[in-house]
């Protein structure tokens, strides 16, 4: 994971100077204020997510997944100012600790779903709330998911009550170039922004395959075949490495300002190392190119999704540093979704390679737990030695390390978000229940406390005037 | 030389397998039979000829194969009451589908036994997963504007297979008629629910005066009908009360609607969808008109399916309602097995464990008339030794008998693992089998 600690460390960079640190940055940069390189423009639509004011909490004597490889029994787990603040046995309750009896149950790392369409194809689903792909153009770098979000989507709370702590929101497959992600925290917000992860770098889709195919071959435009997907992405490349180019010109040695340009500005981002690509790719041939498309424009694809095939290339992901995101089993859908084989995951995980989970579906959302219980279980029909602790990584840590927020959340490690699902027992039991999820320390779901469900906007008054939804 | 001894050997393993009485002992497992007897904690199943021959908790009679099943699971094969098995082998690939057609009169004499595959890839991947039977269904694509355009609330008949993909594996035909009210009824009946219902009650009203007047009919004698014969005669066992009417409708009132067009009409009604079936389970009990539902989507996905919850199954069953449970619905085609993770989960969310085996198994059995379903004397010997609670995501079917025939696990996705376990460089991985 070296290179990519390096490309998504300079996110984070980036990042800490367009909001937190805004002067530092300036002083270090004295005397170019008004030039720099900001292509990820993470304070165009800042994040007012807030952690609220939150007690401390105090989960007693539970069996712990820590997401870096251990299973730790009858361990206390303290939360903290909205961190993970100690882990150990018979921790003293702080005062005024919400003091939890952790006895039978399980915790892990909040859930992080690297492929979500929530807000964007929200239920109900309906002609006037399909926002998810902007299909006019093979290229559509310009659009950002987050624009199209509405954050009153009731998937959000049922994903809550599965344990999903984080979402990455991604435009559609239809386009080469779909647009920008977006990272949110699964908390309720009037805006988007109130959702936004802080300091999460912004992703880049991209699509391989039939679909952008498809959908602009079928319109008797270009692509129409592979081989068009394939020039489209490299004509996109040479000219954003030439806005690139224009942009480190201006910054340098100043003159008149190069008119900006939103689906360039996004790609120069990705050039940057501030924007990670996750690319929408099923075959192992795809991916494989992709990666030389990646070396041929000097930048890191950080994600396959969909990668149905990961399995055969997985020492190629491996070598480049990119990870594969898949699901347990869906196949069949579409020829490049034919050659599936329920030890996937496993595969690529065993290949050394930085694998994950991932739902694309508000049904499949809910229940990542049990998708990564059906790979670890065909991992090790397979043969392999994949135990809970190491299968939980799969929907906890290597997610945040495809985001860019490993640093920040993804394991429970002392001073991360306190980001924790406690579960009534194995998580990888169909019959398992969430019964508590803290994000940042805040309870944000219980299972026995109707008071601590979220339920959005849309949930009220429905099927029952008085009351909600269900 | 090498000609003739391949013929021998292959004649040979004919005569073996055809000939030969079979009889299987299954020994010590905990056996959930689904009839009379429940579950007997360590037990011996006896298959002799295909069928289940004896139940007890110890046989002690020699048998031709034994199966070890001690500390493992044995049920009834799980039967998938929806699925296109067999019609559909890539779904965003026209050619390889079968399931559905537009542009017939109404559809209901669409029969697509004649597509049916029993090579597909999909049954022995399935029957890996520990489905030994399911029904098939023609199906329309809603979304299709052609099929919009034709105008048809009935998709036609479907059919019973097991999954030993044998080219006589067709179990029974005409197992029930599927049809469309609500929302989908309504996209396909110009725009509104109502006109779908008005479609179907067309259609039967059309069916008995059909039935009732076939010689003058057939004779040019009468009145011109809207639909076809075929269509016309494809309803009388429909009408008649010998085989079910398959209707799809999720919100509660259009449930009500169904259960109303089957009573005036004595239609034998099994509901398909059924997402708000629990607010209705009474009238639905009351009817006796059991449910094929998708019990793990709890999405508000339509406003016809805004009342959707985890706990539909166990609501309805408590109200005396008969419930099948299908392979989720993004899994409906591919992965029809899926649906017992689906009971698992109608389990966590308040169904009681042995419903939840008999809704994936005795249930859809009983609703379309099949064999199997139950361990119990003279039952198709359809078993599944798990290697441990079926409804757990972490079991797996050890074995797989269909009437008697221990089958293959073997499926493009384990041949796949095992050819790229491993991944390495090189063009060597092609030699591998």
């Amino acid at each position: 994971m070296q290179l990519h600690s390096r490309v998504f460390g300079r996110g984070i960079a980036a990042l800490l100077c367009a909001s937190l640190l805004v002067s530092a940055c300036g002083e270090k940069k004295a005397g170019s204020e008004q030039r720099s390189l900001d292509f990820a423009r993470l304070d165009a639509f800042p994040s007012t997510y807030s952690v609220a004011q939150s007690r401390p909490v105090l989960i007693q004597d539970a069996t712990l997944l820590t997401g870096t490889g251990e299973q730790l029994e009858n361990t206390d787990l303290l939360l903290k100012g909205g961190k993970i603040a100690k882990i150990g046995q018979d921790l003293e309750a702080p005062k005024d600790a919400l003091v939890v009896d952790g006895k039978g149950k399980w915790v892990t790392p909040g859930i992080i779903d690297v492929h979500s369409h929530l807000g964007d194809y929200p239920a109900p689903s309906i002609e006037s709330s399909q926002d998810g792909n902007e299909m006019t153009s093979p290229n559509t770098a310009q659009v950002w998911a987050e624009h199209s979000v509405w954050t009153q989507d009731p998937q959000f709370p049922l994903a809550l009550a599965g344990g999903v702590t984080t979402l990455q929101i991604l435009p559609g497959s239809a386009n080469l170039f779909g647009g920008r992600s977006v990272t949110l925290k699964n908390v309720p917000g009037r805006s988007v922004q109130d959702m936004k992860f802080p300091g999460a770098p912004y992703g880049l889709k991209m699509a391989c395959g039939e679909n952008p195919k498809r959908v602009y071959g079928g319109k008797g435009t270009s692509p129409s075949t592979r081989m068009g997907n394939v020039a489209g992405y490299r004509n996109a490349w040479i000219e954003a490495s030439n806005y690139k180019k224009k942009w480190e010109e201006y910054v340098e040695k100043g003159g008149d300002e190069p008119e900006r340009d939103l689906g360039l500005e996004t790609l120069a981002g990705v050039l940057n190392g501030d924007i990670l690509v996750h690319n929408h790719c099923y075959r192992g041939e795809e991916m494989a190119v992709m990666m030389d498309v990646a070396k041929e424009f000097d930048f890191q694809i950080s994600t396959f999704h969909h990668a149905v095939e990961a399995y055969k290339v997985a020492d190629l992901l491996a070598e480049n540093n990119v990870c594969a995101a898949m699901w347990a089993d869906w196949w069949g859908f579409k020829h490049e979704a034919f050659d599936m084989t329920e030890a996937n995951i496993a595969i690529v995980d065993q290949a050394k390679a930085c694998a994950m989970i991932h739902s694309d579906s508000g049904v499949g959302v809910q229940h990542l737990n049990e998708e990564v219980a059906k790979a670890m279980t065909a991992g090790q029909r397979a043969g392999f030695d994949i135990q809970p602790k190491d299968a939980v990584t799969w929907m906890t840590m290597n997610p945040a390390k495809a985001l860019g927020i490993d640093k920040q959340t993804g394991s429970l490690e002392m001073g991360k978000m306190a980001d924790v699902v406690i579960w009534s027992g194995n998580p990888f039991s169909v019959y398992t229940h969430v019964d508590q999820v803290f994000i940042d320390g805040e309870l944000m779901y219980d299972r026995s406390d109707k008071k601590r469900q979220p339920r959005s906007d849309f949930e009220l008054g429905i099927l029952n005037a008085e009351g909600e939804r269900l | 030389m090498k000609k003739i001894a391949v013929f021998y050997a292959l004649a040979l393993g004919v005569l073996t397998a055809g000939a030969q009485a079979q009889s299987i002992l299954i020994k010590g497992g905990k056996v959930h039979t689904l009839a009379d007897m429940g579950t007997l904690e360590s037990a011996d199943v006896l298959v002799v000829d295909g069928k289940v021959e004896q139940v007890a908790p110890s046989l002690n009679i020699p048998a031709d194969r034994v199966i070890d099943a001690k500390g493992k699971v044995v049920t009834p094969g799980v039967i998938a009451p929806i699925s296109e098995l067999g019609l559909v082998e890539i779904s965003a690939a026209s050619g390889t589908n079968d399931h559905a057609v537009t542009g017939e009169s109404i559809g209901s004499a669409f029969n697509p036994v004649p597509a049916y595959n029993p090579k597909s890839t999909l049954i022995p991947f399935n029957r890996a997963g520990g489905v030994t039977s399911a029904v098939v269904f023609p199906a329309i694509s809603t979304w299709d504007s052609a099929a919009v355009e034709a105008q048809r609330v009935f998709a036609g008949r479907g059919f019973a297979i097991k999954l030993n993909g044998e080219f006589d594996s067709v179990e029974a035909e005409d197992v029930a008629q599927k049809a469309y009210l609500g929302e989908a009824g309504a996209q396909l009946a110009g725009g509104s629910r109502a006109n779908a219902y008005a479609k179907i009650e067309n259609a039967l009203n059309e069916a008995k005066e059909y039935r009732d007047n076939r010689a003058a009919i057939r004779l040019g004698e009468w009145r011109e009908l809207n639909y076809s014969l075929a269509d016309l005669e494809a309803l009388q066992p429909v009408i008649n009360g010998t085989e079910p009417l398959l209707i799809t409708a999720n919100r509660a009132s259009d449930i009500l609607a169904a259960i109303e067009l089957a009573k005036t009409y004595s239609v034998k009604l099994v509901l398909l969808g059924a997402a708000e079936g629990w607010m209705v389970a009474e009238q639905l009990a009351q009817a006796q008109v059991p449910v094929v539902i998708d019990a793990i989507n709890n999405l508000p996905i339509s406003f016809s399916s805004l009342g959707a919850r985890l706990d539909n199954a166990a609501l309805l069953t408590k109200a005396g309602v008969k419930v099948a449970i299908s392979g989720p619905d993004y899994a409906s085609t591919h992965n029809v097995y899926l649906s017992r993770q689906s009971a698992g989960n109608a389990v966590a969310h308040g169904l009681s464990y042995e419903e939840a085996l008999k809704s994936i198994s005795t249930n859809v059995a009983d609703i379309f008339s099949l064999s199997g379903g139950t361990l119990e004397k003279g039952a198709d010997a359809d078993i599944v030794v798990w290697s441990g609670d079926p409804l757990e995501v972490t079991s797996y079917p050890e074995q797989v008998l269909i009437e008697g025939e221990p089958q293959s696990l073997v499926t493009r996705s384990t041949r796949l693992r095992d050819r790229h376990l491993k991944p390495s460089k090189g063009h060597e991985f092609g030699y591998r089998n």
